[in-house]
């Protein structure tokens, strides 16, 4: 804003000058419209090149709203709301009640088997048969599941790709929020040391754990498992 | 000592699942008195009614984990000598060594197969 207000300066000198060389006893209205004239287009001048910082900065403001509202536009909230999201939960609840369900075939089948007469071999041998073929047919769960973990995979995907979007729209606009404060449920999970199982390499296997249970463990057999 | 096999054992875990699969083992492995609780309170009252020559818990569960069951159990002059395994998937160093300075006498991870929990429990109680 410093051209704007180095011509005003400018104008309001010339103004300031040319009032000194007037005797002002005897200015008459010519010489106030002259002056007026002077200062119209002196304003006139300051507010065009004000008018034109002040339009740039509102029309870079418009671009960014009109570009982040394409951007969370293509997000498609309402689409995730309703179909994405309710049918990845739906996916995840069949999986939890077919594993469940499998899991109890399996059990009762292997229950059967273990409470089988083996005294009396034909019957023994049919219980058998019998289980193992609920058994086999128990496990194709495995197949199913895995087409649903697929949906719920691919689900997560296109949010991480609508969201990953959205994030390179706004660019540098986007300041990362520093972590909120612990919630009680947070606390109360790190207090209790719940970790949930580890993942494949993450945790220690049972040696390790023979090896901290033992008395034979040193400080330095421990605090190798932290390295 | 040989191990009395019909000795009260308390089983606890939120999973129906597991505590199926544990009786079961439990049953091969010869224990005729098998009950179960389905979280560290349930098991606290169960513990306080009656004498365990066992338990085995899970550790994650609600609203009492079997972390502060163990520690409830060590702090009670009463239930204090109850030998005490945890069979958990809680499987960091962390959970190991916590679960360790509160008393627990072992540590199972899960996924486990029988002959670790004939192992652990015999660790614990003696020869079977």
């Amino acid at each position: 804003m410093g051209a704007p207000k180095q011509s005003i300066e400018t104008s309001l000198e010339q103004v300031a000058g040319q009032i000194r060389e007037l005797k002002t006893n005897s200015l008459g209205l010519p010489d106030i419209l002259k002056l007026a004239d002077v200062m119209v287009v002196s304003m006139r001048g300051f507010f065009s090149q004000l008018d034109a910082s002040i339009y740039k900065e509102l029309t870079d403001v418009s671009s960014f709203i009109n570009n982040a509202r394409s951007e969370i536009g293509r997000l498609q909230p309402s689409n995730l709301k309703q179909k994405h999201f309710p049918e990845a939960g739906k996916e995840l609840e069949a999986i939890t009640q077919s594993t469940e369900a499998a899991t109890n075939t399996i059990m009762e089948q292997a229950e059967l088997i273990m409470a089988a007469d083996p005294e009396d071999m034909d019957a023994y041998h049919a219980t058998v048969q019998s289980a193992v073929m609920e058994i086999f047919e128990a496990c194709s769960f495995q197949d199913i599941t895995g087409q649903r973990i697929s949906k719920v995979v691919s689900t997560l995907v296109h949010i991480e790709e609508k969201i990953g979007s959205l994030a390179n729209a706004l660019g540098a606009a986007i300041e990362e929020v520093p972590d909120e404060e612990e919630t009680d449920e947070e606390r109360r999970r790190r207090e209790l040391i719940l970790n949930g199982p580890a993942l494949e390499g993450e945790g220690i296997d049972q040696s390790d754990v023979d090896e901290l249970m033992g008395d034979g463990a040193s400080q330095d057999d421990i605090d190798a498992l932290f390295d | 000592m040989a191990v009395d096999l019909s000795m009260p054992v308390l089983v606890v875990d939120d999973y129906k699942t597991m505590i199926r699969i544990i009786r079961n083992l439990l049953k091969q492995l010869g224990f005729t008195n098998v009950d179960d609780a389905a979280d560290g309170t349930e098991a606290l009252t169960m513990l306080k009614g009656k004498k365990y020559g066992l338990v085995i818990s899970d550790w994650n569960m609600e609203p009492m984990t079997g972390y502060e069951l163990l520690k409830e159990v060590r702090s009670d002059e009463a239930m204090k000598p109850t030998p005490f395994i945890m069979i958990t998937a809680e499987s960091k160093t962390e959970n190991v060594i916590a679960a360790k300075k509160a008393g627990v006498n072992n540590y199972i991870v899960k996924p486990f197969n029988a002959a670790t929990l004939k192992t652990k429990i015999s660790a614990v109680l003696g020869d079977f």
